[in-house]
């Protein structure tokens, strides 16, 4: 094959560096530093604190979230499940007083069944994946409510008996507060990270995404996997309100639509094809924390939070077209 | 079974169609036996309060699950639209008039910009419409300072656009609702635009090749639900009178139940008007008789929920019987 | 050769319609290479699907090793060591090379795959093999030849005993074909058992020993490649027996208007350098084999492909066409090849079908002239003898032939006066068949100038006046039909080209 072009040896230094995650990574960089440079409050820790606040929930949803768009489909009820496990899990600690661990283990146990709830409307009834999702996203909402009787929850406050698990994500060591969080976030993310690229569910997961038919013909239980995906997705959905919990006093029932654009939104930042096939959970991190920082630092800079809602909208569509584009060129 | 659907007169109306409006009758009956005050006019009215915003949601939402496609950004758009022309009015002293064409002109501007990224950009819908959801909702938070806006009440001299909603106990919205279902079926059956429309839906590329331009169809499908959805937003502000900020969502779910029990199919080429009225009014009747059983908000979505998986799995089914 | 490892014999298989494979005899010894050949539709591929388990034989008996077998499905046939390597690739492009091979069988250390195994175990391949690939990189970023090599790869992994290739050097280059020769050497050095389905006469001579001919779903001979040339082979698969009686002589006078001319076009790999210029009333017959670019060369006159440059002119004018719209607008219609996706709306009626290029002609005002739609279509579906019971009809119950009707009408209620007929006739019985050439002479007679792609050698040349003849996306001959016979048009077709 001597006329043949020589693969791996015309790769430019970016596309070695990881392509669109070393470009996401310089944007948050850029960000962190325009941000700074017009604001003196940015650059206080108490800043830094409650950006990493916000991005764990957000971070966590991305890392799930990742897997159905990896196999060319999105799930859209990591929003309002969110906040429907913790009210759920919430309801029964606060107001049956059961022990917050068992209180979290149903949190979590809720995401997964929603999660196989997905995974069968997607991969067995074969709905699309846009619409069975907004489904449960619907469901999840009104469950949420009806749990919770229509009220906000707290889960245990901070001092209060029980409130250890807040520490989880947030601990004061001599008056200074450590963010816990983010660390578990990162060995999340290279966990995940590790199953995507090292596992069968994740290898599975992307050959799906690639070629579906392709891989029921490698004999490949397809159906089992497909479903797979939407797991991981619900049950980091149910992480996500464990940490939302955490970090915020009170769940109110009827929120977190909108949620699952900031996570899904930030996994495309980070190089998820909407198509499907590609994508890296660090990379969806590092989305994940693009949108956070806008959405923190527009105040800073004297735009009202809600520009953040319309800013990313428009970057994520941004994303997807050059994502478009990208193939485009590719295609010729 | 086999027989009646071959009925010339069932045919005529549509097996589906028949099937629905025995649905809606014996869920009204169900109602009206179960909760005391349910049967008679005051319950109708509201039901019908709520059937009219949602009908036309759900009009506009037919166009484009007909060309194949999917737009849940409605609901966000209409609470945008009834914001911006609400918050005109009320801080800027627009007049009422003015206000009602801006209401459609800002749900036909998300229209359009949905329309031309999926049409011109291939983007695929769900990512346009969850963008769109936020932007709506953003941009409506921004334009009011996330204030929640209350248009004028029927007793002023501005409030007479709730004249369209009714005069008396006349339901003139029933007839306006009905009037633009008749114009929809019109278009979507009777114009170039809702043969191309529903043909695109069925097979692009086939009629690509036949020398149509595709692209400028499909868009005119999210645009022409754009316009509607503006118009759902008047109807909404002359039942409800305020909107807040930040909502909107879960009505999209609902239009999308009415237009896929209808008959409308998710994968596009098939779409009945009729049937998308009576799913709205079946969506409308049951959302009024959950509150008259006491029951909360929270259980409509959920019904809503289980319809539209369970209609589009019919739906799923049927076609691969067919195939 | 060495002894015989696999036996087909008196296979038989129908579909609805059409007799397949009439009583088949295959065999295949080991440590040969034995090309299977026919035309288009011969039943080549079918029954190699029916021995890989993909279709289910109704009679005969497939002897695999000395025992009796039968797949029913693939991986049994994988399992078993009968592997196939598609003209279709079936790869996933966004894992790697070694990923792809080891798909659904991966090695595993606890939990987790081994990738460092497989990438070790593919290059072992990759040795034993001679080919240089690198097993860690995309499958996506490799050119086409290099994923058919890892197809290859994935077969041999398998264990494989008897390996189809079916028609692999229909996408490589020159060189790339140098390779493939030189792997399938090593195999049959290793004592596998090759089928090769090709239509490339001259690779045929080079790499096979055997040779065994199909035509119309029989078997005609088995030959050993050396004692024989290549018109023997011709002659084999064209057959001596002609049903329809070829076209005589031109009916187009010498001077009659060009309507169509094509300089240069070039569309990718498929369309190189195309000239040829359409006469009014001329039915002009594209000939070739599969593959050789007579499709993207109409999709690319028609504008439903880009072209990368090359001038069109309609009667004189030159135009530009860079989408079907602008080539309707010149009055060009095209049918596919492949009605269900390109030609019709199947939830659509007759009539719908029949205006969709020409609606604004049925327009009053804003509203679709139903009656006057409905009027036209019936004329039309009365003028092509259309069997159905109305207009109203949806186009999802008609017969192939009747589709295709619709489909015509389609372009003659726009007024289209060049029309590209791509295998007009394919999934089409007799009777419709003849229908369908009635028709065509008819419209070729009041003026209509036709391209017809065909891969029928006695379609083509029972219709064209003229045939242009493609092989690997070039021109390779033009021929009138007064000096045209099969074996000129078959040898033009096959011509290798450098």
């Amino acid at each position: 094959m001597s006329n043949s072009s020589i693969p791996g040896k015309n790769k430019s230094v970016i596309s070695k560096l990881g392509g669109q995650k070393f470009i996401v990574l310089l944007v948050v960089v850029g960000l962190i530093i325009f941000f700074s440079a017009i604001s003196p409050d940015f650059r206080k820790y108490t800043t830094v604190m409650s950006i990493l606040d916000y991005s764990y929930y957000i971070a966590l949803m991305a890392i799930g979230v990742t897997f159905p768009l990896i196999t060319g489909g999105v799930d859209l009820s990591i929003g309002t499940g969110l906040i429907c496990y913790s009210l759920t899990g919430g309801y029964l600690i606060v107001q049956k007083g059961w022990p917050v661990w068992a209180g979290i283990l149903v949190t979590l146990a809720l995401s997964i069944v929603i999660g196989l709830l997905n995974g069968t409307l997607v991969s067995v009834m074969n709905l699309p994946p846009f619409l069975a999702t907004l489904c449960t996203c619907m469901v999840t909402r009104g469950l949420g409510s009806i749990f919770s009787k229509g009220f906000g929850i707290s889960w245990p406050t901070t001092g209060a008996p029980g409130s250890w698990f807040r520490n989880i994500f947030k601990i004061t060591v001599n008056g200074t507060k450590i963010p816990l969080g983010f660390l578990w976030v990162v060995l999340l993310v290279a966990l995940m990270a590790f199953v995507l690229n090292h596992t069968k569910i994740g290898r599975y997961t992307i050959a799906i995404g690639s070629n579906k038919e392709a891989t029921i013909l490698s004999g490949i239980n397809v159906r089992f996997y497909h479903i797979m995906a939407y797991v991981i997705s619900g049950f980091f959905a149910g992480l996500a309100a464990i940490a939302y919990s955490a970090v915020f006093s009170t769940v109110q029932p009827g929120t977190g639509a909108g949620f699952e654009l900031e996570a899904i939104g930030g996994a495309i930042i980070g190089g998820v094809s909407a198509s499907g096939g590609v994508g890296s959970v660090e990379g969806s991190l590092l989305g994940v924390f693009v949108i956070c920082l806008l959405k923190t630092g527009l105040p800073y800079i004297g735009l009202q939070a809600n520009w953040q809602q319309i800013i990313t909208g428009l970057v994520l569509i941004g994303a997807v077209m050059v994502d478009i584009m990208k193939k485009k060129k590719e295609a010729v | 079974m086999e027989k009646i659907k071959q009925n010339p007169i069932v045919k005529k109306l549509g097996f589906n169609r028949i099937v629905l409006c025995c649905v809606l009758l014996l869920m009204y009956l169900l109602f009206s036996l179960t909760s005391k005050n349910f049967a008679g006019l005051p319950r109708i009215l509201s039901a019908l309060n709520y059937a009219y915003f949602l009908g036309f949601l759900s009009l506009g939402v037919t166009f484009v699950i007909a060309t194949g496609g999917i737009d849940f950004s409605i609901g966000p758009v209409m609470f945008c639209s009834a914001l911006i022309s609400g918050y005109c009015l009320t801080s800027y002293g627009v007049p009422v008039a003015l206000s009602l064409l801006i209401s459609i002109f800002v749900g036909l501007l998300f229209g359009t910009f949905n329309g031309y990224l999926v049409a011109y950009w291939s983007v695929p819908p769900f990512i346009v419409s969850m963008a769109s959801m936020n932007i709506a909702k953003g941009l409506a938070s921004v334009f009011t300072k996330t204030q929640s806006v209350s248009w004028p009440q029927g007793t002023t001299a501005e409030g007479w656009f709730r004249n369209f909603v009714k005069v008396g106990d006349f339901p003139v919205g029933l007839v306006i609702f009905l009037a633009f279902a008749v114009v929809c079926s019109i278009i979507l059956n009777k114009t170039k635009a809702g043969r191309y429309i529903l043909s695109l839906g069925s097979n692009k590329e086939a009629v690509r090749l036949s020398g149509v331009n595709i692209k400028k169809w499909e868009m005119l499908a999210y645009m022409i639900c754009g316009i509607l959805v503006g118009i759902a937003a008047i109807f909404f502000v002359a039942a409800y009178t305020t909107v807040q900020p930040g909502y909107g969502d879960q009505y999209n779910n609902e239009a999308i139940a009415g237009c896929v029990m209808g008959g409308t199919s998710m994968a596009g080429g098939l779409a009945s008007i009729g049937g998308t009225v009576i799913g709205v009014f079946i969506i409308a009747l049951l959302q009024e008789g959950i509150l008259a059983l006491h029951f909360t908000k929270d259980y409509q979505l959920i019904i809503t929920g289980i319809i539209v998986i369970v209609a589009v799995y019919a739906d799923v089914v049927a076609r691969r019987r067919k195939n | 050769m060495g002894e015989v490892i696999l036996t087909m014999n008196e296979i038989d298989k129908s579909f609805p319609g059409v007799h397949a494979l009439d009583h088949v005899n295959f065999e295949v010894r080991k440590g040969e290479v034995h090309a299977l050949m026919g035309e288009n539709g011969a039943g080549k591929s079918t029954l190699m699907k029916v021995l890989t388990g993909i279709y289910k034989k109704d009679s005969g008996t497939i002897t695999y090793e000395g025992k009796e077998v039968e797949f029913h499905n693939t991986r049994e046939a994988q399992n078993a060591g009968v592997v196939i390597v598609h003209q279709e690739l079936n790869m996933l492009g966004h894992l790697t090379v070694a990923q792809n091979i080891f798909i659904g069988r991966e090695f595993k250390k606890g939990i987790t795959i081994d990738d460092k195994k497989m990438n070790e175990e593919a290059k072992k391949l990759f040795d034993r093999l001679h080919i240089d690939i690198d097993p860690t990189e995309t499958m996506s970023d490799l050119t086409v030849g290099k994923q058919q090599m890892c197809e290859i790869a994935k077969a041999i992994s398998h264990d494989a005993k008897v390996i189809i290739f079916d028609e692999p050097s229909a996408a490589l280059t020159e060189a790339e074909i140098e390779e493939l020769f030189k792997i399938i050497r090593d195999l049959r050095k290793q004592q596998m058992g090759i089928v090769y389905i090709s239509h490339r006469m001259d690779e045929i001579k080079v790499i096979t020993d055997r040779v065994t001919v199909m035509r119309d779903g029989s078997y005609v001979g088995t030959l050993i490649t050396e004692e024989c040339t290549k018109d023997d082979i011709i002659n084999m698969m064209v057959g001596r027996v002609i049903y329809e009686d070829p076209k005589a002589q031109s009916m187009v006078p010498k001077d009659a208007p060009v309507v169509l001319k094509v300089e240069h076009l070039n569309a990718g790999k498929m369309v190189q350098d195309v000239s040829f210029e359409l006469r009014k009333g001329e039915i002009l017959g594209f000939s070739g084999l599969m593959g050789a670019g007579r499709t993207e060369t109409a999709r690319a006159i028609f504008g439903a492909d880009m072209k990368e440059s090359g001038d069109i002119y309609v009667n004189g004018e030159k135009v530009t066409i860079n989408s079907p719209e602008d080539a309707v607008k010149c009055g060009i219609g095209y049918l596919s090849e492949d009605r269900k996706r390109y030609g019709i709306v199947v939830q659509k009626t007759i009539a719908e079908n029949s205006t969709m290029a020409n609606l604004q002609k049925y327009m009053k005002g804003l509203f679709i002239d139903k009656k006057a739609e409905r009027d036209v279509t019936q004329k039309y579906v009365e003028s092509l003898a259309t069997k159905t019971p109305s207009v109203d009809q949806l186009v999802v119950n008609l017969s192939g032939g009747n589709q295709q009707k619709v489909v015509i009408a389609k372009w003659l209620i726009r007024d289209c006066d060049i029309l590209i007929f791509d295998e007009p006739t394919r999934g089409i019985d007799v009777g419709a068949k003849n229908e369908i050439y009635k028709l065509m002479n008819k419209l070729a007679e009041e003026g209509k100038s036709i391209i017809m792609i065909s891969s029928e050698m006695t379609e083509i040349l029972r219709m064209s006046d003229r045939i242009v003849v493609m092989c690997e996306g070039k021109k390779t001959g033009e021929i009138g039909i007064e000096e045209a016979s099969q074996e000129a048009i078959m040898n033009m077709a096959t011509r290798e080209i450098g």
